[in-house]
C-alpha cells in the first residue's frame, strides 16, 4: 500500500515537473521573475527598464519629477519605453543588424565605448601624466604668432625686388619707398596672425620663408606665379613650449586617447584571433 | 550545542541585517530621488555608503570633499553653482551614471569649448572660424569687463561684437553671457571659474586652446543603488544642513 502511494506521489511530481517545463518552453513568460527589481520600473521579457531612465524621460518630456507628474504622464512615458523595448527585442529577433547600416554603426560604436570604459574610468596619477608629458613634449606648445608685410612686385621686376629687399634691411618701409619700386602690399596677411592662419593666407612656400625671419628681418625675393614677393617681418613670436600645468588638460586627454586606442587595438586583435574568417580566393589574391 | 546555537544566532542576525539593508536599498531606489533629502532615515542610510563609494571612485579628481581645483578644471561640488543641470539629486545621478563628454550617447556631450587658436577650432562644427590673437585679446577684455573689472573700453567693445557675432560665443554662452546649464555652458559674467583664476591670461588660454573636461560614465562600474548613494552624498556636500525648504505648493 505504502509502495503504491509513493509511486503515486512520484507520478504526480513527474507530471507537475513536465507541466512546468512545458509552460516554460512554450510561453515567453515561462521563466519570468515575478518581482521587478527596485532599480527598474518594469521588466519586458525579463529586460529591465531602468527607473532612472524613466525619471529622465519624464523630466525631458514633461519637465516634471515623479512627485509632480500626473498618472497620465507616467503611463505615457512607461508605455513609450515598453514599446521601445519590445521593438528592440523584435529587432534582435529579425536580426536587423545584419542589414541596417545605422544599427550596425550604433552597435560598433557601443562596443567601442564598452572597450574604452576601463581607460575612461581610470584616473592616471600625476606622475604618470608628467611622464607622458615628458615623452611627448613636442606636442605641447602654444601657437606661434607673426606680424609681417608681404610686398609684391610685378613678375618682371626681379631687379627692383632685390633692391627693395636690400633697402628694407636698412630702413623700415614707407609708402614713398614702395612706390619707388612699384611695389604694393599683397594684403594676404593683416595684423597679428597665428602661424596656422599665416600659412593658409600666404601658402606653404612663403610661410616657410617667413617663419624663420627674426623681428625686422627681410626675405630674399621669392618668385611665385602671381608675382615676386618680399616678406618683411615686423614681429615673430615663435611657438613657446607649454609647461605641464598649462598643458595638463590636453595631456590628460591625449593620455586617455592613447590608452583607449591601445585597448581597441588589443580587443580587435583578440576578436580577429578567435574569429573564423574565410576570404574568397579572388579577393585574397 | 552551544556553538550551534551561537552560529544560528549569528546567522539570524546577519540575515536580519542583510534584509534590513536590502529593504532600505529598495526604498532608496523606489523613492523619487529629489524627495530623498527630506527623509532623514534614507539620507542617513545613503550618505555614509555614498561617501565610501565617492572615496573609492571619485577622489582621484574631486578629492575627498569635492573641493574645486581650478588648475585642473575640477568643479566645486560644495558651492551649489552647477555647470551641468540644476544640482538636483536626479541631475547629479544622471551625471554619475552617464558622465560628461564620456562618449556615452546619454552623457552631457553637447558643449565643447572650441580651440580658437587652431586651424579648425571645433571638430564637430567646421563653420566655427579661427580667431586672430587680437580677436582673442579683445574677447578676454570684454569678459573681464563683464565680470565687473576695469577693462580697455575699445578692446572690450570689439570683443562684445565678436562675442555676439563672428566668434559665435553667444550660441552656447547666451547673448548675455550668462551661460546655459542645460548644455553645460558656463556663466561668464560671474567670478566663478572652472579653469584658472579668471585673469585675462587664463581667459585667453581657454579661448585659444579650448576646454573639454570629462567625467566618466559609471553605470557599468557602480550599481544602481550605489550611483544613487553617491548622488546623495554629492548633494549633501552643497546642502550640509539638509534639503532646502519646499516652496509653497510643492508636493
Amino acid at each position: 500500500m505504502a509502495h503504491l502511494r509513493s509511486l503515486e506521489a512520484l507520478g504526480c511530481g513527474a507530471l507537475l515537473g513536465l507541466l512546468m517545463a512545458g509552460y516554460s518552453l512554450f510561453t515567453a513568460r515561462g521563466t519570468s521573475t515575478l518581482f521587478v527589481p527596485p532599480e527598474d520600473v518594469a521588466l519586458v521579457n525579463q529586460q529591465p527598464i531602468s527607473r532612472s531612465d524613466y525619471l529622465l524621460q519624464l523630466q525631458t518630456l514633461y519637465n516634471v519629477d515623479l512627485l509632480h507628474s500626473t498618472a497620465a504622464q507616467r503611463r505615457r512615458v512607461l508605455d513609450d519605453m515598453i514599446r521601445e523595448e519590445l521593438f528592440v527585442q523584435r529587432g534582435r529577433e529579425l536580426d536587423v543588424a545584419s542589414t541596417d547600416p545605422d544599427v550596425r554603426a550604433a552597435i560598433v560604436n557601443a562596443v567601442e565605448q564598452e572597450i574604452a570604459a576601463d581607460a575612461v574610468t581610470s584616473q592616471p596619477s600625476e606622475s604618470q601624466l608628467r611622464a607622458y608629458y615628458a615623452s611627448h613634449q613636442a606636442r605641447y606648445a602654444g601657437e606661434g604668432i607673426m606680424t609681417l608685410r608681404d610686398y609684391v612686385f610685378p613678375p618682371g621686376e626681379s631687379r627692383a625686388a632685390a633692391q627693395a629687399a636690400a633697402a628694407l634691411k636698412i630702413s623700415a618701409p614707407t609708402p614713398a619707398l614702395l612706390a619707388q619700386w612699384h611695389a604694393s602690399d599683397s594684403g594676404k596677411v593683416s595684423g597679428e596672425e597665428f602661424y596656422f592662419a599665416a600659412k593658409i593666407h600666404l601658402g606653404e612656400p612663403l610661410f616657410e620663408a617667413a617663419r624663420n625671419l627674426s623681428d625686422g628681418g627681410v626675405s630674399a625675393p621669392i618668385a611665385r606665379p602671381d608675382a615676386i614677393h618680399v616678406l618683411y617681418m615686423l614681429e615673430n613670436r615663435k611657438p613657446v613650449p607649454m609647461d605641464f600645468a598649462a598643458a595638463r588638460d590636453q595631456v590628460l586627454t591625449d593620455y586617455r586617447n592613447d590608452a583607449i586606442e591601445r585597448l581597441r587595438t588589443g580587443d580587435e586583435a583578440f576578436l580577429r584571433k578567435r574569429a573564423n574568417i574565410l576570404i574568397a580566393d579572388d579577393i585574397r589574391r | 550545542m552551544r556553538i550551534s546555537l551561537f552560529l544560528a544566532a549569528v546567522a539570524c542576525i546577519t540575515a536580519a541585517v542583510l534584509m534590513h539593508t536590502s529593504r532600505l536599498e529598495g526604498r532608496l531606489l523606489r523613492t523619487d530621488p529629489n524627495a530623498i533629502p527630506s527623509s532623514t532615515a534614507l539620507m542617513g542610510f545613503a550618505r555614509g555608503r555614498g561617501e565610501a563609494l565617492f572615496e573609492a571612485y571619485c577622489t582621484g579628481c574631486h578629492g575627498t570633499r569635492g573641493e574645486a581645483d581650478t588648475a585642473r578644471g575640477i568643479p566645486d561640488l560644495t558651492g551649489g553653482d552647477w555647470l551641468f543641470g540644476t544640482g538636483s539629486v536626479s541631475d547629479i545621478e544622471q551625471i554619475i551614471k552617464y558622465g560628461i563628454r564620456s562618449h556615452h550617447p546619454k552623457a552631457w556631450n553637447l558643449a565643447i569649448m572650441p580651440a580658437y587658436a587652431t586651424a579648425q577650432p571645433s571638430v564637430r562644427d567646421d563653420k566655427i572660424p579661427p580667431l586672430s590673437p587680437g580677436n582673442i585679446g579683445d574677447l578676454a577684455e570684454f569678459l573681464t569687463r563683464e565680470q565687473g573689472q576695469s577693462a580697455d573700453a575699445a578692446a572690450a567693445d570689439r570683443g562684445a561684437a565678436l562675442f555676439a557675432g563672428a566668434g559665435g560665443c553667444y550660441d552656447c554662452h547666451a547673448a548675455d553671457g550668462k551661460g546655459d546649464s542645460a548644455i553645460g555652458a558656463p556663466n561668464l559674467t560671474d567670478r566663478i571659474t572652472l579653469y584658472g583664476d579668471g585673469s585675462r591670461e587664463a581667459l585667453s588660454m581657454s579661448i585659444a586652446y579650448g576646454r573639454h573636461g570629462m567625467c566618466p560614465a559609471w553605470m557599468t562600474r557602480i550599481s544602481a543603488a550605489g550611483i544613487r548613494e553617491v548622488a546623495l552624498f554629492v548633494y549633501s556636500l552643497s546642502h550640509p544642513h539638509g534639503a532646502p525648504a519646499a516652496a509653497p505648493g510643492d508636493g
